[in-house]
Parts: structure tokens; C-alpha cells; sequence
């Protein structure tokens, strides 16, 4: 059987390599996009501070928590 | 818009130098985090948690930026092309992303600072609070490795972009 010269009018075909790491990428953004609902959409710093420090609603961190501390160094 | 042999050098080294610049130094904010993570010396922990934040803002922030910029210029400025090539593509979608979560994920990075400095909060605190960064900077080295590998490797892959403005060229 003859090969079937390319459609030069066509898009050249996809790379596999493409394929997967677009599959991945969407893997990932889903993966993200569930975390952020399972965990109320909140990803903020509080999200990270172990649940018996975290502070109650309303109440704020003092500022030795809060400010910048670049110049504390 | 071609760039001359000599401003291409001169872009290529600053590009290179900036994006690899940006790998070694999550990866010494990796470290830093482990550490905060690991150790039971509560000075070392809090002083790692300072030292995370001032190397977001003067070594992260920045190198992000220029390797973001340099690999725009050094895109735009030759064949490459910023979407006519896969790798490019890849390359330049990690960058962003990278530098968005990067920039977001500062304001977390001063909180943990702020816990380290108050000296109410105890060590085991302050591990708790370690995780994150040692997640959010080991999932960053996977995605710069990547981007490293894709412009030593340049694999091939034109974008119907690419295509039609080959054809046309």
C-alpha cells in the first residue's frame, strides 16, 4: 500500500508527549479545583495554622503574627 | 524581530541564568522548610521560617519575574516564537502559573513568619505550619526541573499557530 501523502492543508498531528502533559495539566487544575471546594475555598494562611491555634472568627492575630517581619531580622 | 547574535547571548545568559538562579533557590527554601519541619531545635524552626520569607520576597519574587521576562524576550526575539512550539508553550504556561501561586502564596509565607516571631507560639506549632511550605516549594522544583528539561531537551511539536505561519513563511 502507498503512503497517503500529508494534507498540507490539515494541522500537523498532536505529539504524544502534548497529549500527556496536557492530560496531566488537567489532572492537576481538577485536582486543585476539588481541594478548593472540599475545603470551603479557603487557602489562605489559615488554612495552614494547626486547628488549636487557629483564632476564632472575627478575632484577629496580634500584630507580632500579622505585620511584616522582614525588619525583625 | 530578530535579535542580533551578540543581544541574543546576552538575552540566552540572562534567561538561563535567572530561571536556574530561580531552581536553586527553591530548592534552598526546600531545604529550609524540611528543616523547619524536622528539627526539634525551636530557634533553628523559627529562624528557618524568617529566613523562608525573606527569600520569597528577595530571591523568589524576583527571579520569577526575570525569568518570565527574559523568556519573553528570548522567545519573541528569535524562531521560537512564544506559541508556535510546544515546548515553548509548556514552558512559558508553567512560568505564570508558577509565578501567580508564588505571588499568592507570599501572604502565607509573612504569616508563618509572624508565628515564628511571636514567642507564644510553641514548636509544635510551628511544625504543623511547616508542611505547607515543604509542599508548595517541592511541587515548584518539579514544575522548574520540568521547564528545565523541556528547553535542554526542546522536544518537537509545532501549535497550529506555528504551523500556518511556517506554511505562510
Amino acid at each position: 500500500m502507498a503512503d497517503v501523502p500529508p494534507d498540507l492543508n490539515s494541522n500537523p498531528p498532536t505529539p504524544r508527549w502534548v497529549k500527556v502533559f496536557g492530560i496531566i495539566g488537567i489532572v492537576l487544575v481538577l485536582l486543585f479545583g476539588i481541594i478548593k471546594l472540599a475545603g470551603g475555598g479557603n487557602h489562605g494562611p489559615g488554612r495552614h495554622m494547626p486547628s488549636g491555634s487557629v483564632p476564632a472568627n472575627g478575632e484577629t492575630l496580634p500584630a507580632s503574627v500579622t505585620g511584616p517581619h522582614i525588619h525583625q531580622l | 524581530m530578530t535579535m542580533t547574535p551578540g543581544l541574543h547571548k546576552f538575552a540566552l545568559t540572562a534567561h538561563i541564568t535567572s530561571s536556574v538562579g530561580w531552581l536553586g533557590a527553591v530548592a534552598g527554601f526546600l531545604a529550609l522548610a524540611i528543616a523547619a519541619l524536622t528539627s526539634q531545635d525551636d530557634e533553628l524552626v523559627r529562624a528557618a521560617f524568617l529566613v523562608m520569607e525573606l527569600i520569597g520576597w528577595f530571591a523568589l519574587v524576583p527571579l520569577s519575574f526575570a525569568s518570565l521576562l527574559t523568556g519573553l524576550v528570548q522567545s519573541l526575539g528569535t524562531k521560537w516564537g512564544l506559541v508556535r512550539h510546544y515546548w515553548v508553550l509548556f514552558k512559558l504556561l508553567i512560568t505564570v502559573v508558577s509565578t501567580i501561586i508564588l505571588l499568592a502564596y507570599m501572604e502565607t509565607l509573612s504569616y508563618l513568619a509572624g508565628a515564628a516571631a511571636d514567642t507564644t507560639s510553641s514548636t509544635a506549632d510551628l511544625h504543623g505550619l511547616a508542611r505547607s511550605p515543604v509542599l508548595h516549594s517541592g511541587a515548584a522544583l518539579l514544575a522548574l526541573l520540568v521547564a528545565t528539561t523541556l528547553s535542554v531537551y526542546k522536544p518537537k511539536g509545532i501549535t497550529p499557530y506555528g504551523w500556518r505561519k511556517q506554511r505562510t513563511s
